[in-house]
């Protein structure tokens, strides 16, 4: 369920910082790797037109996502018989038009898993930095949190925090970020030690710069690759994890629509009135495919040698 | 090649032969899904609906529901009569024994009740026969019942607890009959996999009528969408509260069919009237009533249910004792709600609450709140809606009073089919589940449980009824209609109460 | 080496406290149990005696301990629901979780080497990306749904395997492809990274150079420094399915341990959940101890913590 844990096992991200502490750039050798990724550009452009569509929800959406029409219900995509032009994609359960929830769910579930996976990030490589740099005794507390959380049952968590919280975007976004930190927090901390021995490293300190310096300033930078290609990949994770969260009835609330809870509220319609569940999944199918190609992209051009 | 064949047929016989000759098949196996599993097989100790089904498979009862007339009859008691206002007389049947061999007897009556109403053992089902004060032992085929007070649903509560045995409850102790039952039922059971699957085989030696399937087994299967694919791959032979949503390709499959019933089960949304979460607009009359003008309760039932509601006019199920049939449900009124809000100082609409339940036991409930609060909103209610998932949390809430202005409840009448089984939880001031304070309301309900006359109560509940419909209490919905999805092998009848009966199963005649 | 060991152990006990403590007190904020366990018209003294019967009515801290010193014992208490031991309970339902579990790591396997060694040789090819398609599409779908699909496809439709349920070979192949699907995107990545590497070592250029024998010696060191990173991760994943292990489980009707632990979660059944927790996180615990054990016999570098 997590994107690998590259950093215990001797990691060498290339991109190597040389003396200076600058990480490598091949800029030189662009356009023939460029042409190389090709795949993972047009999975770039496929994922900014998703991204865009949602964007412009109110405007391209022909209904409102929650007007209900109790007398169309369960009506089938225009192409097949019973269907009308009215409702391309068909209406679900209480009428309400399929294409429109579709498009506004787009906005919820990309909002979701783009700020989860900035909280968890930004907590992840937080800790990862401070378990990396500070030596074993802050490394150890930091390591037993991590593990704790690991082994943790995330529904536990969510079920206590949602309970208590109440079921909002905003907790969710809280459980879903706070479930996935110590991924994170894994890697970085992995990189932080292969690059604390460097030689820019030794240079800093002999400096006299503050570790908050040195953290940020010559630390980050290098981490940065590693990081992006993580958290590209995570938010498809983050997409999934919310269907499973309305599979347990603590994902997003109705009637906002969100396409893990539209294919979660949907499953039992597979049976006759497919199109309920089959459209949100595929929305799901592609953007997540979407994603992962691009964040491959993203790392081979990023950091070739990276063993993600 | 051929020696290769003649080798694999020979082995194919040779395990033929090996496999246990008692190995059932599925000719004689009926196979019923639940989703979810009792805790227990203590009956008594669980406030499972599933524990109530499985109970009446291993045990009996002292009496019965007849399924097809409804009416309370005989069973394990021979017959039954109230010596005065606080003494019911109780004969036994003869001739009956428990599964271990034992024979069935008064003394079995009495250590069954002495158990439930121990107040040391945390039996779970105490409450529900609290009014009991004792049983005495007449003869080893009659005993007595002391009531505290009139006992008006005596008779129907004989239907709510099964005959233990005497010589386990002594002998083999609580732990052992949580997984061990012994009853004088039809069934026997073989093996419990939690979670997973009973296995129950036919009591030979049963004094009443035999099951036709000689084993039974019960599986477990959580998601709905599962056990309707297991339902129409011949996995399973009978599942229940089939959504009305699915009932179509169940019975287009050529391989099972649904039956339906209407069941005792009421849904309402309750209104905070008694204020038991604060000050909101329900404690107006006016407001409520608006409420119920507001909703077309009729096209919700056709359209979102498919037909599969009863209109109530109060929380009163036609199917129990007391319903009014006079009293006419609220019909939608979009304009005279407006008016009685406006009345009530809110023209310009009112602002409410609305905390929403998960589909536990009400069918397309997301469904049905969609189209309600829809509804609501024509009419000028701007309804904030608090979807809570657990609905063991939602149970919590609304028993600490913090439920208001408005939720999601129904009522199973815990089987009875009496008006005051609902009246008193439901309406009565004071009670956990109760959001309605009218001292009226609570004269009248003590009025129709403290007479042994039926007549007198009856009109005692007309009364009732009236004063929760004119003060529009709650938002009344319908009475509920159970599915059921049977298997094209056999002949099932949907129960309407609730509780499913295997042994009544037979196979589809050819 | 044994200084490694016992760090490792000890680390082991503190994050096994550690859980059992949060859970306890998660358990707590939740809510009510009584509430779940009475019946619906159960007045305030039975409530009041059930909480007094349960021992709730006592300060937490007291509670964790009381529970603490029977839980070394292996006394986990009574189930509220079940009145039959909390252990037992969890116990009898471990074995089918662990058989998931494991099916799907090998599931997971069977579809990642292949297309993770097939990707890799065709590095930044149509096939490469066809490959990542394949592996992440299992990914990509949330398990509930490929869950249903296959039933849909396989039970209803062809009647080829049994929907749901436990019990025969024909029963485990739909969940633990299922789970394994999930599983492979990971999986294959880290296989075709490793494979990369292979390929583009030195030593292994010139040993094709220099003729078998070598060839052989050298890809053997290579292949295990490859399969460190794979083990790490299965047994990662061994941790954090099990936590996933409840949507297969429900989809399939499997009776494992991931159900028993959120029904109990539910039902705010205290000894069930704890017992349910600390046991998983032994296991869990375990497994990586034991990953982190081989990794470190293997390449003496990297052993966490040192």
């Amino acid at each position: 369920m997590s994107a690998v844990n590259a950093g215990e096992v001797g990691l060498k991200s290339g991109g190597a910082p040389d003396a200076t502490g600058a990480p490598a750039t091949t800029a030189r050798q662009s356009w023939p790797r460029l042409w190389r990724l090709k795949w993972g550009l047009l999975a770039a452009v496929l994922m900014l037109l998703i991204v865009g569509v949602s964007a412009a929800a109110p405007w391209i959406a022909p209904y409102s996502p929650v007007e209900v029409d109790i007398r169309h219900r369960l009506a089938p995509p225009a192409w097949m018989d019973r269907g009308t032009p009215d409702h391309v994609l068909g209406t679900d359960q209480i009428g309400r038009d399929l294409l429109s929830r579709m498009i506004y769910g787009g906005r919820v579930s990309l909002l979701i898993g783009v700020a989860a996976v900035l909280v968890s990030s930004t907590i992840g490589v937080l800790l990862g930095l401070g378990a990396g740099y500070f030596g074993p005794r802050v490394d150890w507390t930091i390591m037993t949190l991590v593990n704790v959380m690991l082994t943790f049952p995330f529904v536990l968590l969510a079920l206590a925090v949602i309970a208590v919280l109440g079921p909002s975007l905003v907790n969710m976004v809280i459980v879903l970020g706070v479930a996935d930190w110590p991924l994170y927090a894994r890697v970085i901390r992995a990189e932080t030690m292969t690059l604390r021995e460097r030689d820019f490293m030794t240079a800093a300190r002999a400096l006299g710069m503050s570790h908050l310096r040195i953290v940020f300033r010559q630390l980050l930078p290098n981490l940065v690759s590693v990081i992006v290609v993580i958290a590209t990949l995570q938010v498809a994770r983050v997409i999934i994890l919310e269907s499973f969260l309305s599979f347990l009835g603590l994902g997003v609330q109705p009637p906002t629509p969100a396409w893990g809870n539209m294919l979660g509220d949907g499953r039992v319609y597979m049976l006759n009135s497919w199109w309920i569940a089959a459209f949100p999944g595929l929305a799901i199918f592609i953007t997540t495919l979407t994603i992962n190609l691009m964040g491959n992209a993203l790392r081979d051009w990023l950091d070739p040698h990276m063993k993600l | 090649m051929r020696r290769a064949l003649a080798l694999a047929t020979g082995l194919l016989v040779i395990l033929a032969l090996v496999l246990p000759a008692g190995a059932q098949t599925r000719e004689e196996t009926l196979i019923y899904s639940l989703q979810s599993d009792v805790d227990n097989w203590d009956p008594p100790n669980s406030v499972l609906r599933e524990a109530i089904i499985l109970g009446y498979h291993v045990y009996d009862h002292l009496a019965v529901r007849d399924v097809k007339t409804r009416r309370v009859v005989p069973h394990l008691a021979t017959s039954w009569t109230n010596i005065d206002d606080t003494t019911w007389e109780v004969k036994l049947r003869q001739g009956v024994k428990f599964h271990d061999g034992t024979p069935f007897t008064s003394r079995d009556v009495k250590a069954t009740f002495d158990r439930v109403l121990d107040p040391t053992k945390k039996m779970t089902a105490r409450g529900n026969h609290a009014k009991i004060k004792g049983v005495d032992i007449i003869d080893d085929h009659t005993v007595r019942f002391r009531t505290d007070g009139p006992y008006p649903l005596f008779v129907e509560r004989l239907t709510a607890q099964v005959m233990q045995s005497d010589k386990v409850i002594r002998e083999k102790g609580h732990e052992w009959m949580q997984e061990n039952p012994v009853g004088t039922g039809p069934y026997k059971l073989v093996r419990w996999n939690r979670k997973q699957e009973h296995q129950l085989v036919r009591n030979d030696d049963y004094w009443g009528p035999k099951p036709a399937f000689k084993y039974l087994r019960i599986r477990i299967i959580p998601e709905k969408a599962t056990e309707i694919a297991e339902l129409l791959s011949g996995g399973v032979d009978i599942i229940k509260a089939v959504p009305p949503d699915q009932m179509d390709v169940i019975n287009k499959s050529g391989q099972a069919h649904t039956g339906t019933s209407p069941i005792l089960r009421t849904a309402m949304l309750q209104l905070d009237q008694a204020a038991r979460s604060g000050p909101n607009p329900f404690t107006d009359r006016r407001v409520r009533q608006a409420a119920n003008l507001a909703v077309d309760n009729d096209a919700i039932i056709k359209f979102v249910l498919n037909g599969l509601g009863d209109r109530v006019a109060t929380g009163v199920n036609p199917m129990a004792f007391g319903w009014d049939p006079g009293l006419k449900p609220y019909k939608q009124d979009l304009a005279q709600a407006k008016k009685l809000l406006a009345e009530a100082g809110h023209p310009n609409g009112v602002d409410v609450l609305f905390n929403e339940g998960p589909p536990v036991v009400e069918p397309a409930i997301q469904q049905t709140n969609d189209a309600i609060v829809a509804d609501m909103t024509k009419a000028g209610f701007r309804v904030k809606r608090n979807y809570i998932g657990d609905n063991t949390v939602l149970v919590a809430k609304i028993k600490d009073g913090k439920a208001g202005s408005m939720f999601n409840w129904s009522w199973g009448y815990y089987s009875v089919f009496d008006a005051d089984a609902i009246l008193f939880d439901v309406f009565k001031c004071g009670e956990n589940y109760s959001y309605y304070c009218n001292p009226a309301l609570d004269d009248l309900i003590i009025q129709g449980r403290s007479t042994l006359d039926q007549k007198k109560r009856a009109e005692v509940y007309v009364k009732a009824q009236k004063l929760l419909f004119d003060d529009a209490a709650y938002l009344y919905k319908w009475g509920l209609r159970g599915v059921w999805g049977i298997s094209n092998r056999i002949e099932y009848q949907a129960p309407a109460d609730e509780v499913d009966r295997m042994f009544l199963v037979t196979p589809k005649k050819k | 080496m044994k200084r490694y060991a016992l760090r490792q152990v000890v680390q082991l006990a503190v994050v096994i406290v550690g859980i059992s403590m949060l859970a306890f007190a998660i358990l707590h904020v939740i809510g009510d149990p009584v509430t779940l366990l009475l019946p619906q018209n159960a007045g305030k003294e039975e409530y009041a005696r059930y909480n007094k019967l349960l021992g709730l009515d006592k300060p937490l801290y007291v509670q964790y301990w009381k529970f603490a010193t029977r839980a070394v014992q292996g006394d986990f208490g009574k189930s509220w629901y079940a009145d039959t031991p909390a252990f037992k309970l969890v116990l009898e339902r471990m074995l089918p979780t662990l058989y998931l579990t494991t099916a799907g790591l090998v599931t997971a396997l069977l579809i990642a080497l292949p297309l993770g060694i097939l990707a890799a040789l065709k590095r930044h090819s149509f096939v490469d990306s066809l490959c990542t398609v394949a592996a992440v599409a299992g990914q990509a779908m949330p398990i509930f749904w490929l869950g249903i699909m296959l039933i849909i496809i396989f039970a209803v439709q062809l009647r080829l395997l049994p929907a749901s349920g436990y019990g025969t070979w024909r029963h485990f192949l739909m969940p633990s492809f299922t789970l394994g699907a999930f599983l492979a995107p990971i999986t294959m990545r880290l296989v075709r990274s490793g494979v990369i590497e292979i390929m583009n070592m030195e030593y292994i250029k010139t040993a094709r150079a220099k003729g078998l024998a070598e060839r052989l010696v050298v890809i053997k060191h290579a292949f295990r420094n490859a399969c460190i990173p794979v083990i790490t991760v299965l047994g990662l994943q061994f941790g954090q399915l099990l936590g996933g292990a409840v949507v297969t489980e429900t989809v399939f009707a499997w009776p494992g341990v991931a159900t028993l632990t959120v029904d109990a979660i539910r039902n705010q059944d205290f000894p069930v959940v704890q017992c349910a927790v600390v046991l998983l996180a032994l296991i869990i615990v375990a497994i990586n101890f034991l990953v982190d054990m081989i990794v470190g016999l293997i390449d003496p570098r990297i052993r966490v913590g040192a």
